[in-house]
């Protein structure tokens, strides 16, 4: 039996290691004193392909199909159009 | 074996579909709290910019990456029961419970700091969500560890089985829910200005 | 009916039924004084009329889940009541004091209740649906423990459920809770804290869980479904009502003199108590879609899905829509918060003793499963009365608070009160025609127990 379409443990120590590289990025650009919307945007838009790694990997959604695909999908998209929204406005 | 087709595609995610429909509810409210803190600092960009200097980026980073281990702790739980291995499973869960308490511990650190400098939730709008967001994500963490706890406990009498790790799965897909919301919460409280 | 002690719950229903219909009376008795002041004038003053309204409504739907409590947890528990004798009891106690109080209300002016019933050595009187003298709220406390220790010692002795164990929590919290009603602060912040606590976590706390638990039993009964699957959603739909409906208490601190910090936590989880009506909606209509059997008693499945639709639209909806702080700047107070305790008190807790009442009257008066098909076809009748008079009730509440909000509190030059009151007179009158046909409905509900007993059970179509 092949579960390696569904599962694979090996991938899920590399999203880890990916996940934890990433939130180092984000302090590291914080602690250079990077700042200016792109940057804020960069940092979000890394919050959200974290997440949504959690929600396709270790939460197992990717080989989900229908409806229960999405939810977190759709939760991050929607949510980071909204803090997008309120950065942009607040920098004009 | 027969389900073969159905594990590649299901139509349901791991675990029992009662707590995702718990975790949709749990996003939502995180989602509306995320949202008002992103647009009351809207108003008050000087003061949110002035107040988010005096957090301690060295504490969230190290709770980040303690939710993050957690999380994959838990990851490699499930894999063990799913081969029918209880106690691996077992150890790998109480590895996780061990990040939970290091989250708490250095959260609750923070938190007597702010306190002792009489920060409180009338300090000023920052300080008002700071302390609501992370709070009530903290208390997550507490119920997200009773949960894993709980599994664990069964874990240990031998109750999961390579045929039946529903409860496994299910303690596993709100914890990293609880994971999830804080990799939100670290960007957008203690980061983005 | 399984027990022979589940018959103490007869009493209770009739009783809850019997107050059912002061309350309706009384309402429409001040429905009419909105735009006939002095009518009944000076017997049954307004303020008199309105606290009949509401206190008939609190004890009778608390008669209606103790009924409810005595008949499902032998039931549950698999034996026979604690002391059946005991229940009797405290029923007459509990009818004798409640109608002493009505009497006390109609009979004497207020203050010389107050006077009478020795108020000033504990000052508890005087609080909105808190008016009872001080001697009835002992008397309630009594009832309640006397109660709880019989349900309790049965839970004890039998079979635990999580029906028996969320409806058990359920009345802990009512009975808990309403001790705060003892304790009347001086200072008008912690007052309306303690008031709250009593009024808000009753209806949005404890009567949740006691709503889930009674809901779970009959949809258990008549549909046949796993009761694993029913628990399932029973703890889940508990649990999002007591995560929303505890910290959503502060919708109410908006303008009490409270910290500003409430006006978010109050918004963002009140925002969210819509949620587990929902579920509760989704979870019925997914039950009786799988069931595992048709149940004769056709009254009964439709009372338990109309509780759930109508306290989704008037405890969920109707709440939402003045429940965020800005909004409530200028709704709070108005009509439209008339129109939703009307919707949600009817939907989620009237509905739901209706809908116990209609399953476990015809087996304790001796029915097999159901009423004949005539007194059944009378009951969906009133039931379709009822409700959608409610529901015309609160469409018409709702446009007269918006017209009364836009009137008195918007705008450059805001009118009095009276003034905007005379304008909705036409809604007013409306209201009140919408009451009679509830009337009408309640007629044929009660009808509905007298008509058809001589005819055969209503059986399934096969």
């Amino acid at each position: 039996m092949d579960r390696e379409s569904t599962f694979s443990l090996r991938r899920c120590t590399w999203i880890w290691l990916i996940i934890m590289a990433l939130t180092l990025i984000t302090y590291s650009i914080n602690r250079l004193g990077l700042s200016g919307l792109e940057i804020t945007l960069g940092i979000l838009l890394l919050a959200l392909i974290k997440g949504h790694l959690i929600g396709a990997y270790f939460m197992g959604l990717n080989p989900v199909q229908g409806f229960w695909r999405w939810p977190v999908t759709i939760w991050l998209l929607l949510l980071g159009l909204l803090i997008t929204i309120a950065f942009v406005l607040a920098e004009g | 074996m027969a389900t073969l087709a159905q594990q590649d595609h299901p139509k349901y995610p791991p675990g029992d579909l009662a707590i995702w429909i718990f975790i949709l509810a749990e996003l939502a409210v995180f989602a509306i709290f995320f949202a008002s803190y992103a647009f009351t600092r809207m108003n008050h960009v000087e003061l949110f910019n002035q107040f988010q200097q005096q957090l301690d980026r060295d504490a969230a980073l190290i709770n980040t990456l303690a939710l993050i281990t957690g999380s994959y702790f838990v990851v490699r739980a499930v894999a063990a029961i799913r081969e029918g291995a209880s106690q691996i499973c077992l150890r790998w869960l109480l590895a996780a419970l061990g990040m939970g308490c290091l989250f708490l511990v250095v959260k609750s650190a923070e938190y007597s700091h702010h306190f002792s400098a009489g920060i409180n939730l009338s300090t000023n709008s920052f300080y008002m969500f700071y302390l609501s967001l992370t709070f009530f994500h903290f208390m997550h963490v507490i119920m997200g560890m009773v949960i894993l706890a709980a599994v664990a406990l069964k874990a240990r009498r031998g109750g999961y089985s390579i045929e039946d790790h529903t409860g496994v799965e299910t303690g596993a897909a709100y914890w990293h829910m609880v994971d999830l919301v804080w990799l939100i919460l670290f960007p957008l409280v203690y980061v983005m200005h | 009916m399984q027990y022979q002690s589940q018959m103490v719950a007869k009493p209770y229903f009739i009783a809850a039924i019997g107050l059912f219909i002061l309350q309706i009376l009384f309402g429409l008795i001040m429905g009419l004084q909105y735009v006939m002041g002095d009518f009944l004038f000076p017997e049954i003053p307004f303020n008199v009329a309105r606290m009949v309204h509401t206190n008939a409504l609190i004890i009778w739907l608390l008669m209606g889940f103790m009924g409810a409590a005595y008949y499902l947890v032998p039931e549950e528990s698999e034996t026979e009541l604690f002391s059946p004798r005991l229940a009797l009891i405290t029923f007459w106690v509990f009818l004798g004091a409640a109608g002493l109080t009505v009497l006390g209300y109609l009979l004497v002016p207020y203050s010389t209740l107050a006077e009478i019933t020795g108020n000033s050595i504990l000052p508890t009187m005087g609080r909105e649906f808190l008016e009872q003298p001080t001697i009835t709220k002992i008397g309630i406390v009594i009832v309640a423990l006397a109660f709880l220790f019989n349900i309790g010692m049965t839970v004890l002795k039998g079979r635990k459920t999580a029906i028996t164990l969320v409806l058990l929590i359920g009345l802990l919290g009512l009975a808990v809770l309403f001790l705060f009603s003892f304790y009347n602060p001086d200072n008008l912040v912690l007052d309306k804290y303690f008031w709250w606590w009593v009024v808000h976590l009753w209806v949005e706390g404890g009567w949740e869980l006691i709503l889930g638990s009674i809901l779970a039993f009959v949809l258990i009964k008549v549909t046949g479904v796993d009761r694993e699957v029913i628990e399932k959603w029973l703890y889940i739909i508990i649990a999002m009502a007591l995560i929303s409906g505890i910290i959503g208490t502060g919708h109410h601190y908006f303008w009490i003199g409270v910290p500003e910090y409430w006006q978010w936590w109050g918004s963002i989880f009140s925002a969210l108590e819509p949620l587990p009506f929902l579920m509760m909606t989704l979870f019925a209509f997914n039950m009786v879609k799988n069931r595992r059997r048709n149940h004769p008693n056709k009254a009964a499945v439709m009372w338990a899905l109309g509780t759930t639709v109508l306290a989704f639209f008037g405890a969920g909806v109707w709440g939402f829509m003045h429940t965020l702080a800005p909004v409530n700047y200028y709704t709070h107070g108005s009509q439209l918060t008339a129109a939703h305790g009307h919707l949600a008190f009817f939907g989620a807790y009237a509905m739901i003793v209706l809908t116990i009442i209609s399953y476990a009257m015809p087996l304790l008066r001796g029915r097999k499963a159901a009423n004949s098909a005539l007194s059944q076809k009378l009951e969906i009748w009133s039931f379709l009365l009822m409700s959608s008079s409610m529901v015309l009730i609160t469409l018409l509440l709702t446009t007269a608070g918006v017209k009364q909000i836009m009137l008195q509190r918007m705008g450059e030059h805001p009118l009095p009160f009276m003034q905007v009151q005379e304008q909705l007179a036409i809604y007013f009158w409306l209201r009140e025609g919408s009451g009679m046909l509830f009337l009408i409905g309640l007629i044929i509900y009660v009808a509905s127990f007298f008509v058809g007993n001589s005819e055969p059970e209503a059986e399934v179509a096969a």
